[in-house]
């Protein structure tokens, strides 16, 4: 699966083993670059000049949690799907939190390397087209200004 | 009791981790093999760089994979000493070992958020039920992470003091009101939110401290700064202590 060479992954986690397995997983089968920060904070500072396609973000981290973060991640860039994985038993309130947040998905620990990939995947296009979207979106709004002024000046014309 | 619910919740969450990273790496490592049999097959098909880099990246998921069984195994030996309930009688036990695997299972609960020191002078073996106190140190060590907002620190000390052993668990959390010292005691009372304490932790640390064992349990706090409690338990236990002499 190389779709998307140049697609951007941030993996977040304080535990550097799960930074490594899932790094070396997403090296093995994809072309995707892939970013990981055991420091939610530096993450952020990376994000703050670096387009990301997708955040993969553990939930309990100490100082800034795994919401907090993607939160934040949201704010840097509207468009990046943002995943949550956690092992945390706790599922009530990492639900609660996905709804509050609106994530674009959240994955259990321990992960099945072949639905992290498909989730990650999914989200590089997800991003993508939200990307388009908005571009296209900015083109018409340009092409619906340009209409109005034409509209304008042909009613100066003929009236 | 809530808070050991909590504690396995998080034991779960410290299981899963090096679990989640062994499959991984083991799904890894087949495939990676896959591809190295397939480039010896066809020696030219892939770069020898890329051969070099799948054979690093073997060698540093085995030694991840050490790092997460290691993790596993240090869960399961604290676990392992509150699976016996035990048995009601008194053994010659080291309190040192008693609180260092209670703090293993603290471990996910505190991770890089609290430090914990240990300052254990040269206490002799205690003649205690140890299951019962590591259900005491368990409860203790949990009231002074729940203390702590955000990051703290927690000092485990023991010391001999005569003929009694002396431990003290300080934290650096919001402290106990003056109005709620009198109470902590007392069975039913907490000061947590609903469904994280039970208010019985205490009441039963003290019947375990001073009942069973013959010691007392006190505290010393200042709202802002912090608690330190104080367990003092007798080195020989009173009943087997050997009869005065008429």
């Amino acid at each position: 699966m190389g779709k998307n060479p140049n697609a951007s992954v941030l993996l977040v986690d304080d535990e550097d083993m799960v930074l490594t397995s899932v790094r070396a997983y997403l090296t093995l089968e994809t072309e995707f670059t892939i970013h990981t920060f055991s420091e939610p904070e530096e993450a952020v500072k990376h994000m703050q000049n670096n387009p990301v396609d997708v955040v993969v973000s553990d939930y309990l981290m100490p100082r800034m949690s795994g919401i907090q973060f993607l939160m934040k991640a949201r704010e840097l860039q509207p468009e990046v799907s943002r995943v949550l994985l956690t092992g945390h038993a706790d599922k009530q309130s990492a639900i609660q939190a996905i709804n509050d947040v609106g994530l674009y998905q959240y994955v259990e620990k321990p992960w099945d390397n072949a639905q992290l990939l498909l989730v990650v995947t999914n989200g590089i296009e997800r991003s993508s087209l939200l990307r388009d979207l908005r571009s296209t979106i900015s083109e018409l709004a340009t092409a619906n200004t340009s209409l109005k002024d034409v509209q304008k000046r042909l009613l100066r014309a003929f009236l | 009791m809530a808070s050991l619910g909590r504690m396995l919740a998080n034991i779960v969450h410290e299981i899963n981790t090096p679990i989640g990273s062994i499959l991984s790496n083991n799904e890894v490592v087949v495939r990676s093999l896959d591809k190295l049999q397939a480039m010896l097959a066809a020696p030219d098909t892939m770069p020898m760089e890329k051969v070099r880099a799948i054979v690093e990246t073997c060698r540093s998921l085995a030694a991840v994979d050490e790092i997460a069984c290691q993790r596993i195994a240090s869960v399961v030996r604290g676990l392992k000493t509150f699976v016996h309930a035990g048995d009601g009688e008194f053994h010659q036990a080291s309190l040192q070992d008693a609180m260092t695997d209670t703090l293993k299972l603290t471990q996910g609960e505190f991770r890089r958020r609290i430090v914990v020191e240990t300052d254990f002078g040269d206490v002799p073996p205690v003649e205690c039920q140890p299951q019962m106190l590591n259900q005491v140190f368990l409860n203790l060590l949990v009231n002074a992470g729940h203390a702590i907002c955000g990051e703290g620190k927690i000092v485990v000390r023991m010391r001999q003091e005569g003929d009694q052993a002396h431990i003290s668990i300080s934290d650096t959390g919001c402290g106990i009101r003056a109005e709620d010292c009198g109470k902590i005691f007392a069975s039913g009372f907490t000061s947590k939110p609903a469904g994280v304490g039970t208010g019985l932790g205490l009441s039963i640390s003290r019947r375990i401290v001073e009942e069973v064992h013959g010691g007392k349990i006190y505290f010393e706090t200042q709202v802002g700064v912090g608690t330190t409690f104080h367990i003092l338990i007798p080195i020989q236990h009173a009943r087997t202590a050997d009869p005065p002499k008429e």
